[in-house]
C-alpha cells in the first residue's frame, strides 16, 4: 500500500461511520417530511392542493425510480413507463376481478412486476446505451399494444372501467380523499426512503461505478449484469407503485399510463429536476405538474410554453434545476473557504 | 330620577331606520347572491390530432350559452363556461375535471372527452356527485352497462350501436336490391373500430344472411399510409367495402384509394364520411360513397337545422362538427331542465333530465328525449344517404327507423348481459 493508498484508507473509517449518520437523518427527514405533508389538510381544505400531492406522489415515484436506473446506472429506459402501467393495470385488475383486500392486491401487483421487470430486463441490461433505449421502448410498445388488443380483459383503449373497488383495510377508506392523500404521502415517503437506502448503500455505489467504467467494476469482480437486472428490476417495483397510486387518483387504468408519451415524461422531469441529486426528480415532477396545471389553465398552446423551459434547461441551464443550485452552492461555499 | 322623553329621533326609530337603510344597501348583494353566475367546467381535447374536434365542441357550448344568457340564464343565473385542455389524456381529464370542481367552483360539468377520458371524467363524477353530462363518447357501454350507471350521469351523444343498426339495415337495403355479396372491411384497429364494425357486419347478415365478409384490414389508427390496405381489398375483389376510418384517417384514406380508381370498382359505406371535417377535405371527394350522418345542415331536413347550421357557420367561419351539435343539445337539456326545475341545482336537473323530452333541431322528430332508465340520448336525426362532390354533399338522406333501433337495442343489449 503507498502512502497516499494508506492516507486515502484512513480517511475511509469515519465515511463509513458518517455513512450510519447520514441514514439516521434520512429517516428523520423522512418523518418530519411525512409529518408535514400529513398535517396539511389540517391547514388548508384545498382539495386541489391535495390533488396535486397525489398525483406528485404517484409522478415522483416514477421519475425517481427511472433516476436509479439514469443517474445511478447510466442506463437511459426509455420504455419505463411500461412498469407504471403495469403497476395501474395489475392493481386495478386484481381489485376488480378478485376482490381481494387492497394490501394483498398491492403486494401481488409489486410480485408480477418483479416477474416481469426480471423477463424484460435479462433481455435489456445486456445491452448497451442507445440498443438498450430501443429495446426497452419496444417492449414498452409490446405492452401497450396488448393491453389495446386484449379488449376483453383490459377494457381496451377505453381503459378499466366501472372505478376500483376500495374495500377499508385496517380502518384506511381510501375512498375517502383524505385517507386517500395520507396514504399517497406514506407511500411516497417509504418509496423515496426506500431508493435513498439503495443509493447510497454499497450496491448503490456499485451502480455508480458500473455508470462510470462497467469494464472496470467487472475487472474488480463485479457481476454486472446481475448488478444492471437487480436494479431494473428494483426500479420497476417503484414505478409500479407509482402507477398504483396514479389507478386509486383517477380510479381506473388506461392505455396511456403504458404508451411512450410516459415515459417521455418521466425522463423530462429528470431533466427538468437533475439527475445527479438524489432529489433532483421530485424536485422536477413539482416543476412539471406546476407548469402543466398553470399553463393549461389560460392556454391550449402549453406545448410552445413547455417547449421553452425544456429550451432553457437545456441550453440555458445546461443541467436540471437541484443539480445547478446543488452547484452553486458548491461554488459559494468554495468561494467562502478560498477566503 | 325621572326619565323624560327627549325630542327628537327615537330609539325604536333609530333601530328601524338602521334596518331599513341595511335593507337597502343590502337588496342588490341579496339579489345578486340569488342570481350569481353558475360556472360549468368542461375538459375537452383542444390540443393534438383532434383539437378540431373538441374546439367545434366549445363553439356549440358557446354558441348554445350566449342564448340561453340572453334569455335570462340557467334559472336566473348567468352560465360562465370554464373550458380547459385535457390533451386527450385521462389522467388529465380526471384531474382537470376534479380542478373545475373543487377549485374553480363549477357546479355542472359538460365531459367534451372521447373513449377513455370519458370514463376517467365518469369516475370523477361518481366520486364528487356532480352532475356531469357527456358529450363527445360513442362508446354504447358509457350508459348500457348497469355498472357504469350513477344517478348524476348523463350522455347526450349518439351511440355506436344505433348508428351499426340503422347502417346494418340500410346497407341490407342496398345489397339485396344490387346483389353485393361479397363484403370487405377496412376500420381502425382500436376497440371504437373493432366494435362499431363487428355490430354492422351483425346487423347487416341479420338482414340480407346471404351476405360474406371476405376480407378484413385493420389498419393502425392515424396511419400515414394505406396503399398496402388498398391493395389488399382491391385483390380480395369484394363487391361492397364497410369502413368506419374517421377523420384525417378517412380523408387520407380516401385520397389514396382514389389514386387506384378503388371507388368505381365496389359500393363503399363509410359510416363516417357524412361530417363537414371529412367533406370538406378530401380531394376529390368521389360521388355515391354510402354514410351516416354524422351533422349535415340538411338532415333533418328542417329550417330550424339549416338556421343553426348557418349561425354556427357565420360565427365561427366553419361548418360544425358531429361534437359540435351533440355538445349545443347538451346545454339545451340544461336550460330546458332548469326551467322545469326553475332551479340550476345539480341534484335537481338530474332529477328532471330523467326522460325529459326538449324540442331540438337535430331530433328526428323535432324532439330529442333523455331516456330515463339509461341516461342516454335517443329520438335524434339518424340516417344514411349517398355522397355527391359539392355542396350540399349528401342531398337525401333515408332516415332510419327509431322503433327499430328500439327493438334491436334491447336485444344487443340483453345479449351483451346489461339487460
Amino acid at each position: 500500500m503507498t502512502e497516499l493508498e494508506a492516507g486515502r484508507a484512513r480517511a475511509l473509517v469515519p465515511v463509513s461511520s458518517g455513512a450510519a449518520l447520514q441514514r439516521y437523518r434520512d429517516v428523520l427527514i423522512a418523518v418530519i417530511a411525512f409529518a408535514v405533508l400529513a398535517s396539511l389538510p389540517l391547514f388548508t381544505g384545498s382539495k386541489a392542493l391535495l390533488d396535486f400531492v397525489i398525483r406528485c406522489s404517484a409522478y415522483g415515484l416514477f421519475a425517481t425510480s427511472l433516476n436509479l436506473l439514469v443517474g445511478y446506472t447510466g442506463l437511459t429506459s426509455f420504455g419505463h413507463g411500461m412498469f407504471f402501467g403495469l403497476g395501474a393495470y395489475g392493481f386495478g385488475l386484481i381489485m376488480q376481478k378478485l376482490g381481494v383486500p387492497i394490501p394483498v392486491a398491492f403486494v401481488a401487483t409489486l410480485a408480477i412486476t418483479a416477474v416481469i421487470a426480471a423477463i424484460i430486463g435479462a433481455i435489456c441490461v445486456r445491452l448497451k446505451e442507445i440498443y438498450f433505449a430501443f429495446v426497452t421502448l419496444a417492449f414498452q410498445m409490446l405492452i401497450h399494444s396488448t393491453i389495446l388488443s386484449w379488449a376483453s380483459f383490459t377494457g381496451g383503449d377505453q381503459g378499466l372501467r366501472g372505478g376500483i373497488p376500495r374495500p377499508t383495510f385496517l380502518g384506511i377508506n381510501l375512498a375517502n380523499h383524505i385517507h386517500l392523500y395520507v396514504a399517497s404521502c406514506a407511500l411516497l415517503i417509504l418509496g423515496l426512503l426506500a431508493m435513498r437506502q439503495i443509493a447510497q448503500s454499497p450496491f448503490g455505489y456499485t451502480l455508480r461505478m458500473i455508470r462510470d467504467n462497467a469494464a472496470r467494476a467487472s475487472f474488480l469482480g463485479i457481476d454486472v449484469w446481475r448488478a444492471k437486472l437487480t436494479v431494473f428490476v428494483l426500479a420497476a417495483l417503484f414505478a409500479a407503485m407509482g402507477g398504483m397510486v396514479m389507478a386509486l387518483f383517477v380510479s381506473g387504468a388506461y392505455p396511456e399510463f403504458a404508451y411512450w408519451t410516459i415515459s417521455g415524461e418521466a425522463i423530462f422531469i429528470n431533466m427538468l429536476g437533475g439527475v445527479s441529486t438524489f432529489l433532483g426528480p421530485m424536485v422536477g415532477t413539482v416543476l412539471l405538474l406546476l407548469l402543466n396545471d398553470t399553463v393549461t389553465r389560460f392556454t391550449e398552446y402549453h406545448g410552445i410554453v413547455l417547449g421553452v423551459v425544456i429550451l432553457f434547461f437545456a441550453l440555458g441551464l445546461r443541467k436540471g434545476l437541484l443539480d445547478f443550485v446543488a452547484e452553486w452552492f458548491a461554488r459559494r461555499r468554495k468561494t467562502g473557504e478560498g477566503r | 330620577m325621572t326619565r323624560t322623553r327627549t325630542p327628537g329621533i327615537s330609539r325604536r326609530s333609530t333601530l328601524a331606520l338602521m334596518g331599513a337603510g341595511a335593507m337597502t344597501f343590502a337588496a342588490p348583494w341579496v339579489a345578486r347572491a340569488q342570481a350569481k353566475t353558475i360556472k360549468i367546467g368542461m375538459p375537452t381535447i383542444l390540443s393534438g390530432r383532434v383539437a378540431q374536434l373538441g374546439t367545434s365542441s366549445r363553439n356549440a357550448v358557446m354558441l348554445e350559452v350566449e342564448k340561453v344568457n340572453a334569455a335570462g340564464g340557467l334559472a336566473g343565473r348567468q352560465i360562465e363556461m370554464v373550458v380547459r385542455d385535457s390533451k386527450g389524456q385521462p389522467q388529465e381529464a380526471a384531474r382537470v375535471a376534479r380542478e373545475l370542481v373543487n377549485t374553480d367552483g363549477c357546479e355542472l360539468l359538460l365531459d367534451g372527452e372521447a373513449s377513455s377520458g370519458s370514463f376517467a371524467v365518469h369516475e370523477v363524477a361518481r366520486d364528487l356527485g356532480v352532475l356531469c353530462i357527456h358529450t363527445c363518447s360513442e362508446a354504447s357501454s358509457l350508459t348500457a352497462d348497469p355498472k357504469q350507471h350513477i344517478p348524476n350521469a348523463f350522455r347526450c351523444v349518439r351511440q355506436g350501436i344505433h348508428d351499426s343498426i340503422v347502417g346494418g339495415s340500410y346497407a341490407a337495403a342496398i345489397s339485396k336490391a344490387k346483389g353485393l355479396k361479397k363484403w370487405a372491411t377496412c376500420s381502425p384497429d382500436y376497440a371504437y373500430g373493432r366494435d362499431t364494425t363487428g355490430e354492422f357486419t351483425l346487423y347487416l347478415k341479420r338482414f340480407a344472411p346471404d351476405v360474406e365478409i371476405i376480407s378484413e384490414s385493420w389498419p393502425k389508427l392515424f396511419q400515414p399510409d394505406y396503399t398496402e390496405v388498398v391493395t389488399k381489398i382491391l385483390q380480395a375483389k369484394p363487391q361492397a367495402l364497410y369502413s368506419c376510418l374517421w377523420g384525417g384517417d378517412l380523408t387520407s384514406y380516401i385520397d389514396q384509394a382514389n389514386i387506384y380508381a378503388m371507388f368505381g370498382q365496389m359500393e363503399v359505406f363509410a359510416v363516417n364520411m357524412a361530417d363537414y371535417t371529412a367533406l370538406t377535405v378530401v380531394k376529390n371527394l368521389p360521388k355515391g360513397i354510402h354514410s351516416g350522418n354524422r351533422y349535415i345542415k340538411t338532415f333533418p331536413t328542417t329550417p330550424e337545422n339549416a338556421a343553426w347550421g348557418d349561425a354556427y357557420k357565420a360565427k365561427y367561419n366553419e361548418y360544425p362538427t358531429n361534437w359540435s351539435w351533440q355538445n349545443a343539445t347538451a346545454v339545451m337539456f340544461l336550460a330546458e331542465a332548469a326551467k322545469k326545475a326553475n332551479s340550476a341545482d345539480g341534484k335537481k336537473l338530474a332529477e328532471v333530465l330523467k326522460g325529459l323530452t326538449i324540442k331540438c333541431p337535430f331530433g328526428a322528430d323535432g324532439t330529442v328525449t333523455m331516456r330515463g332508465d339509461d341516461h342516454t340520448l335517443v329520438g335524434y336525426a339518424i340516417g344514411w344517404g349517398t355522397t355527391i362532390p359539392q355542396e350540399p354533399y349528401v342531398p337525401e338522406v333515408k332516415a332510419g327507423d327509431w322503433k327499430t333501433i328500439f327493438e334491436l337495442e334491447a336485444e344487443w343489449k340483453k345479449s351483451k348481459g346489461y339487460t
